[in-house]
């Protein structure tokens, strides 16, 4: 049999100083430990609003100088920055549809960042939706819940993502 | 996470070190590991504090944003398992991302991550992801060119029982990232699936 070149993998369990404690006893045993991070979310709930209405006003600026130039790289990093904060925390503190919107803004930004062409009303119709998602009554919804706004977020993501071949190729 | 129902968890004293650049994520996960017990929680809001942050004290459990500026969780795993010499190199990595499509999870996988979560995350999704490292610890890997947590997978076979036929031709095509994973997708990609430790 030919042997290869590589020494024998080494395989061991490092059994970290993590394992060790966490399987110690004393720890807050699941049911007590999941609750007690709930009402530490639900607490932090109370300031969301502001947190959201703060975020979103950073993504509206970033993108009205976008729309002032659709090349100026630092106002895309900007609005994707905060769109993707909105996405990452909003699913979590139970603003459901503000995830899925910033999730498929988030989708577009970065199709720009891949060349496709800026285009101001898949910009305004995705504000329009956050505006909407941002609503006492409809930030409990899943995207299934409004099928109509999601399956035209989807297509929009769809359409702005493709990238026109450059001229003579 | 099947076997995670009733096991508890004991965080107390763990230093454990959450980096993300978003501040309110990194308020809503210290909430949650406080939930849990934790009172050594730490935070960064990039990767040149994460690392400031391990070479001044020991640091038991880091959980990190994939897109953490400006490396990226990616790279700053890879550093931290490849460098022989750092006392941090078997930490449990818990990578923190809002893309789940495969092609990312594998990359987490390969870099040396213990597990990847899911943003938005939810308390009891990341109590078993924890819960996963302490009880189905992997075994580590040392080879010449990966350092991390076993990724051996069992071999399940073609879809149907359909296999390879003599006449068929591999081909090249475009790399797939493929459709978003749920978290039960992501965890079967770092579940250790050898012989006798599914």
């Amino acid at each position: 049999m030919k042997k290869n070149n590589y020494p024998e993998a080494k395989l061991f369990y490092a059994d970290t100083r993590f394992e060790r404690q966490a399987r110690k006893p004393g720890g807050t045993e699941r049911k007590n430990a999941i609750e007690k991070a709930q009402a530490a979310v639900d607490d932090l709930k109370v300031d969301f609003g502001v947190w959201i209405d703060e975020e979103f006003n950073i993504l509206n600026a970033a993108l009205a100088e976008l729309e002032g130039d659709p090349r100026d790289k630092g106002a895309l990093e900007r609005a994707h920055k905060s769109c993707s904060q909105l996405r990452d925390v909003g699913g979590t503190m139970g603003f459901q549809l503000v995830t899925f919107v910033a999730r498929t803004l988030c989708d577009i930004l970065d199709a720009y960042i891949g060349g496709s062409p800026y285009d101001k009303e898949v910009i305004a119709c995705h504000m329009d939706a956050f505006k909407l998602a941002r609503l006492e009554q409809y930030r409990h919804l899943q995207p299934e819940d409004v099928p109509e706004m999601t399956a035209g977020l989807l297509r929009v993501v769809e359409l702005a993502s493709i990238v026109p071949p450059e001229p003579g190729k | 996470m099947p076997g995670m129902k009733n096991s508890t968890i004991n965080l107390r004293d763990l230093v454990i070190l959450v980096a993300d650049q978003n501040s309110y994520l990194r308020r809503v996960v210290n909430g949650m590991l406080r939930g849990f017990g934790a009172n050594k929680v730490l935070e960064v809001e990039h990767s040149n504090g994460l690392f400031q942050a391990l070479s001044s004290q020991k640091v038991d459990l880091l959980l990190c944003d994939m897109r953490l500026p400006p490396h990226g969780g990616l790279k700053l795993t890879r550093t931290i398992r490849r460098n022989s010499d750092n006392e941090n190199r078997t930490l449990p990595i818990l990578l923190m991302s809002s893309d789940t499509s495969e092609s990312t999870v594998k990359n987490a996988r390969d870099s040396g991550a213990n597990i990847l979560v899911a943003k938005p995350m939810s308390p009891s999704g990341l109590y078993d992801r924890l819960g996963w490292i302490v009880f189905n610890p992997r075994p580590f890997v040392d080879t010449a060119t990966y350092f991390g947590p076993d990724r051996r997978f069992k071999i399940e076979g073609y879809p149907g029982g359909v296999g390879r036929r003599k006449g068929d031709k591999i081909i090249d095509v475009a790399a797939e990232e493929g459709p978003a994973l749920d978290q039960s997708d992501i965890d079967n990609l770092f579940s250790n699936a050898r012989s006798g430790q599914e």
